[in-house]
């Protein structure tokens, strides 16, 4: 029977290549989208834990502050904790340095703490001593052509320091994935450098063989209070998975639609296999060959597929992942500050893990052909027309129970709504099966509408009901993909424009400036108080709004706290409000964002409790307002709030408002050119919004990736049907030929079941993918955002990406239509009559 | 007396070009001279000495070692600026029962973690004890004397005591100028207390003891030390019970052969008279070799010095006394109780003393 196998193998890519690559091509663009996207996925937070890994790999326990800093007298503390072995203090800043961030950790050099010297020893006294002394690590020194010696300037916030590499630290030697970008230097000279005496970030704590871990870390959370975090390396690791958990989640559950696409590609192929090979399999029967020897057959056909389908799958998903890791990268880093990706890699398990995705949804699409295949007798599997009647008996009961399935989903949005995160993913699991339970009813339903004229379009298109086998099964996988592509567009559209509007709201000002490093270093980002003065003494400068800003905690999540000047001009529409009001004049109240009311379930009147270096803060929610800055959540205050609980700090970045009529591009330029020697990133009000929406194109660039792959292989499933249809078909047409009809009209019944498969696919995938915009915008980013996005309808955009589809489709259709169009008389045979 | 040093190799020191250099003529100032000396590059206070309580007897050590990384003070914004490291080690025996135990600390001078007073403060210095523990490591200059205190919770040893010098201060080297080689940087300048009356408290094993007894405190300061052909050195601070000290050392080199020595031996009545290699000899008569490090030390020895008169056995009353790092770099040497008696089996009790073995071990070798 192997060799049979082989033969028939053989045989059947001889006579059917075409229909073999497109089942493969379809199944290698499933793996791949999967496999892509696992690989991104699995490698987000790679490199902030090889960054870990390759500072802390020591420690048993960190301790990270809470407040505005960590002050450097905790420290004694922790030391003197019993069963603590070793403890070392780290001061870890992001400092700009020319067009990247360097990841500055300030050391202890005489702590156990391990330091990769590339070379045998470094002279400590230059560390200590010399200014600016800073080991980097070879492979950035590589990649900048440094030397020892070389000189690189570097900002954090309007402060510029000089550093000079003394040594290299070669951290990726032991963590390959650690950042390129990580730089030590002495303590002293970090803190002294970027102006940060008394603050330490972390410190690092190795726990005695002999004691008990829990009792250590509960006496040190006794003794530090609510001053800092006591976490275990796997819970750091952990916070900052929590972190892109949702974004990590959306990216793989549109991957794994394209695999469920793929899943009926196969589907459809294997289905098209067995149909093919129906009589072959009722022959061999026939000869004496047993069940399990034909379902073996089947097997080893779809295993076949399955591997080939992993094998091309595998590596393009890489390539795709690497031609991708650019832009998920920026938004780990831009979005969520963490360490940027720098390469990719791959454990051994995860290509077993997609080996056995794609054989499974191999497998899994050929499941129903072979239980199929399983019911047939001998002579049902050599007689002809008997396939799709059954499928018609059994629409109605399917279409109800498509229903059933989406009326299930609206009961559990009734339900739960947007308070239970999976709540999202099941209703969109729930629309998706529906889709092709309800398809068979409405092909028939659809088709029975149409008035055929003539041998025609209209004709191929009517006849596409009388083939409830195959094609509803190809317009399913085309709706789906076409609702997926519906649903995201509308919602990344719907919330490209709610930010547009947002930031219309929200930045008023005609001037912004921060700093350099302020987007990774934040409160050290400090604007100097001279740079202020220079900035408010420009003649068109009329106010200057000034804001505070540093991450808090508030139950354990951190979030985004600032303090404002809350007497800018138009203060009261600054800030869109969803609920409450805005900050009176008098201080002492808080504005929350969206998502931190959302996630903390916070309204107005309740208090906002924030760790404070005295205890905590409890601060009356006086309005929640509209925030899409970062899904981390956001609070504000007046500047004189802050200062009285968490005592004076420096200002981070400050608004400028400028006299009617003053051009603000120009006063960009001049306050450039006053402040050239100042590191400053100064932007009129245009750019920043530009920026801010740039940042958020980056953020979906992928999903419009795989929404593109999904159609990919939807349209792919429309021609390998249609090649189906015309060889099993080939004595239907046959018939037709010997009837008198031409070549051209039998192409054009072909290409008109493309078309009707392209118009019922984009008119049911356009429907369900209204449902499926609402879920993503209703209940999924509210779930795990936290973000309220007003719906807007890119209708120009959708009509564009319809038309795309039905053309693709069209042409899809050519081939099988050729093939159709080429089937002579002779193929008929007497019992085709 | 020149001290252990070997564990700075983990600090990697820079060349001493910056550095002062000991000096002959170095113009003394008591108690000024007291307090550390950040010119220097290296810097010790080292207190050993036997102690009693009801029966119990006890050896132990303390110092504090000062070691510069930069020679001139850091100018920076930050309170972990510092040009120094502190180092302590604390070591008790308990003569008895033969338990040793040792116990060490390291830290970059900064308010936090440890520093070093100047006069007048009575606090010569500081440092937090090992991590782990609470207690403080002091010492504190009285006027008369000195008070030490160190403590491990964890390895349930430390004590706090007073001393009170019996005899007065004496120069080691003519000045105080004591050389340690042929090249002219090899020396220190260099002070002892060659008895301390001594009283306090004692813990060992968790025990707390009243403890009286008698001291013996090294002072040095100097910027280079070792010759490169030098690989460690054998020291003996001996306390006579006719009132005499002596304090005798012997450079080594590689092959075991003595490179340079020297020796001091004061009266009853205070007077120092200096020695040279010719005056003294020593002969290693047992050893004992280290199931953890494997060094092999000699543990006992006959020593002679003619022009005294004397002729000593001196034996280790606990053989191992081997202090071993576990700071990084793993450094190990042999401190040790030790007691005199004439020579021979039985011979009469002459008195007691220290001895400091480095150098010994595969690859142990201390790099100034």
């Amino acid at each position: 029977m192997i060799r049979y196998f082989f033969r028939a193998l053989r045989a059947q890519l001889h006579g059917g290549l075409s229909l073999f690559a497109l089942s493969l091509f379809g199944v290698s663009i499933g793996v791949a989208a999967v496999v892509s996207i696992q690989i991104i996925n699995l490698n987000a937070l790679s490199a902030f834990s090889g960054s870990m890994e390759a500072v802390s790999g020591g420690a048993d326990v960190m301790i990270l502050g809470k407040m505005p800093a960590l002050s450097e007298d905790t420290y004694p503390r922790v030391l003197a904790t019993p069963g603590v072995e070793a403890a070392w203090p780290l001061f870890r800043l992001d400092v700009a340095a020319e067009d990247f961030y360097l990841e500055v950790i300030g050391v202890d050099f005489f702590t156990p703490i391990d330091v990769p010297w590339e070379g045998a020893s470094v002279d400590l006294s230059a560390a200590l001593g010399e200014p600016g002394w800073v080991a980097v690590t070879p492979t950035l020194a590589r990649e900048k052509g440094w030397e020892l010696g070389h000189r690189l300037e570097v900002s954090v916030g309007t402060r510029k320091t000089e550093l000079v590499i003394g040594a290299f630290s070669d951290f990726q030697k032991a963590t390959p994935l650690a950042s390129p970008r990580l730089a030590v230097m002495d303590i002293a000279q970090a803190q002294s450098l970027f102006g940060a005496r008394g603050e330490l970030h972390q410190i690092d704590v190795k726990i005695l063989a002999d004691a008990d871990p829990s009792d250590v870390i509960a006496e040190l959370e006794r003794s530090l209070g609510n001053q800092a975090l006591v976490l275990t390396p796997e819970q750091r690791e952990q916070q900052a998975s929590d972190l892109l958990s949702a974004f990590r989640l959306n990216l793989t559950a549109l991957s794994a639609i394209s695999l469920f696409v793929g899943g009926f590609l196969v589907f459809s192929s294997t289905q098209a296999n067995l149909v093919r090979r129906r009589t072959e399999f009722g022959l061999l029967r026939s000869l004496g060959a047993t069940h399990r020897q034909v379902m073996g057959l089947l097997v080893g056909d779809v295993l076949l597929l399955g591997l080939l389908g992993v094998a091309v799958g595998m590596p393009l998903g890489y390539l795709v992942a690497e031609a991708n890791v650019e832009r998920v990268s920026a938004t780990v880093t831009n979005l969520y500050l963490l360490d940027a990706i720098n390469e990719l890699e791959v454990p051994a398990w995860f290509f077993l893990l997609a080996a056995a995705v794609g054989l499974f949804g191999a497998g899994l699409g050929a499941l129903m052909p072979a239980l199929e295949l399983g019911r047939k007798d001998t002579r049902s599997l050599l007689a002809a027309f008997s396939l799709h009647e059954r499928v018609g008996a059994r629409a109605l009961r399917s279409f109800l129970l498509g229903v059933g399935l989406m009326f299930l989903g609206g009961i559990l949005y009734l339900l739960v709504g947007d308070r239970w995160r999976p709540a999202g993913f099941i209703q969109a699991f729930l629309l998706i099966a529906a889709v092709p339970l309800v398809m068979p009813l409405v092909v028939q339903g659809a088709t029975g509408l149409l008035h055929v004229r003539s041998f025609g379009l209209a004709y191929g298109m009517k006849g596409l009901g009388k083939q409830l086998q195959t094609t509803p099964v190809a317009i399913a996988a085309l709706a789906i993909a076409v609702s997926m592509v519906v649903g995201v567009t509308t919602m990344v559209a719907s919330f490209r424009e709610t930010l547009a509007i947002w930031i219309d709201a929200t930045v008023q000002a005609d001037v912004y400036v921060s700093t350099p490093a302020w987007r990774r270093s934040r409160r050290r980002a400090v604007l100097g108080a001279s740079v202020i003065e220079v900035l408010a003494r420009h003649p068109a400068v009329e106010q200057v709004d000034r804001l505070r800003q540093f991450f808090a905690y508030t139950n354990g999540r951190r979030f985004s706290f600032a303090g404002v000047d809350a007497r800018a001009p138009g203060e009261n529409s600054r800030f869109a409000l969803l609920d409450g009001e805005m900050l009176g004049a008098a201080p002492g109240g808080v504005m929350v964002g969206e998502p931190l009311a959302r996630k903390e379930r916070l309204s107005v009147g309740d208090d906002l409790v924030i760790d404070g270096p005295r205890g905590p803060v409890a601060l009356p929610i006086q309005g929640i307002y509209y925030d899409y800055s970062s899904e981390l959540g956001s609070a504000f205050t007046h500047l004189e709030t802050m200062a009285k609980h968490f005592g004076a700090g420096p200002v981070n970045s400050v608004a400028l408002y400028l006299e009617d009529g003053v051009d603000s591009e120009r006063v960009v330029d001049e306050l450039k050119a006053s402040l050239a020697d100042v590191p400053l990133a100064i932007r009129s009000n245009r750019r920043l919004r530009e920026q801010a929406l740039r940042v958020f194109d980056q953020t979906f660039a992928i999903t419009r990736l795989l929404r593109y792959m999904s159609l990919l292989i939807a349209v792919t499933g429309v021609a390998l049907t249609l090649i189906v249809l015309a060889r099993e078909r080939s004595a239907e047409l046959a018939l037709y030929r010997a009837l008198g009809a031409s070549r051209l009209q039998i192409f054009r019944v072909f290409l008109g079941k493309g078309l009707g498969m392209a118009i019922v696919g984009i008119v049911l995938g356009s429907l369900a993918g209204v449902v499926f915009a609402f879920i993503l915008i209703y209940v999924v980013n509210r779930a795990f955002f936290g973000w309220t996005i007003a719906v807007h309808w890119p209708i120009e955009l959708l009509v564009q990406q319809s038309l795309v589809v039905l053309a693709a489709s069209v042409l899809a259709s050519i081939y099988p239509a050729r093939v159709a169009s080429r089937v002579p008389a002779t193929e008929l045979r007497r019992e085709d009559l | 007396m020149l001290r252990i040093l070997a564990i700075v190799a983990l600090v990697l020191l820079p060349p001493a070009v910056e550095w002062r250099v000991a000096a002959p003529d170095y113009a003394w100032s008591f108690p000024r001279d007291h307090w550390a000396h950040d010119g220097y590059r290296t810097e010790w206070w080292y207190f050993t000495g036997h102690l009693e309580s009801a029966g119990r007897t006890f050896g132990y050590q303390f110092t504090f070692f000062r070691i510069g990384i930069v020679s001139e003070p850091i100018e920076l914004d930050s309170d972990w600026a510092s040009s120094h490291v502190i180092m302590g080690h604390a070591a008790v025996t308990d003569l008895a029962s033969g338990r040793h135990v040792f116990s060490e600390v390291l830290y970059r001078e900064t308010p936090l973690l440890a520093s070093f007073d100047h006069e007048p403060e009575e606090r010569i210095g500081w440092s937090r004890g090992p991590a782990g523990t609470k207690a403080l490591w002091t010492l504190d200059f009285t006027g008369d004397g000195f008070r030490i205190a160190a403590r491990d919770d964890r390895l349930e040893m430390g004590f706090e005591l007073t001393t009170r010098a019996a005899k007065p201060r004496i120069f080691q080297g003519p000045g105080g100028f004591s050389r340690k080689g042929k090249a002219s940087g090899a020396a220190s300048q260099y002070y002892s207390y060659t008895r301390l009356e001594t009283s306090g408290e004692l813990t060992m094993g968790g025990e707390r003891f009243d403890v009286v007894g008698e001291s013996w405190m090294d002072k040095e300061f100097s910027s280079s030390q070792l010759e490169p052909q030098q690989v460690g050195w054998d020291w003996f601070s001996l306390q006579l019970d006719d009132g005499r000290e002596l304090m005798l050392y012997i450079m080594r080199r590689e092959d075991g052969t003595t490179d340079y020595a020297k020796g001091t031996v004061v009266s009853p009545d205070g007077e120092a008279r200096y020695l040279e290699l010719e005056d003294f000899s020593f002969e290693a008569t047992r050893h004992w070799v280290s199931p953890s490090t494997e060094a092999r030390y000699p543990v006992a020895w006959r020593v002679r010095l003619p022009s005294e008169g004397l002729e000593l056995d001196v034996r280790a009353l606990v053989d191992d006394q081997e202090n071993k790092s576990r700071l990084p770099g793993g450094v190990f040497y042999w401190e040790g109780a030790v007691t005199i008696s004439a020579p021979g089996a039985g011979g009469e009790a002459l008195g007691r003393g220290f001895v400091e073995l480095t150098g010994y071990g595969e690859g142990n070798r201390p790099p100034v």
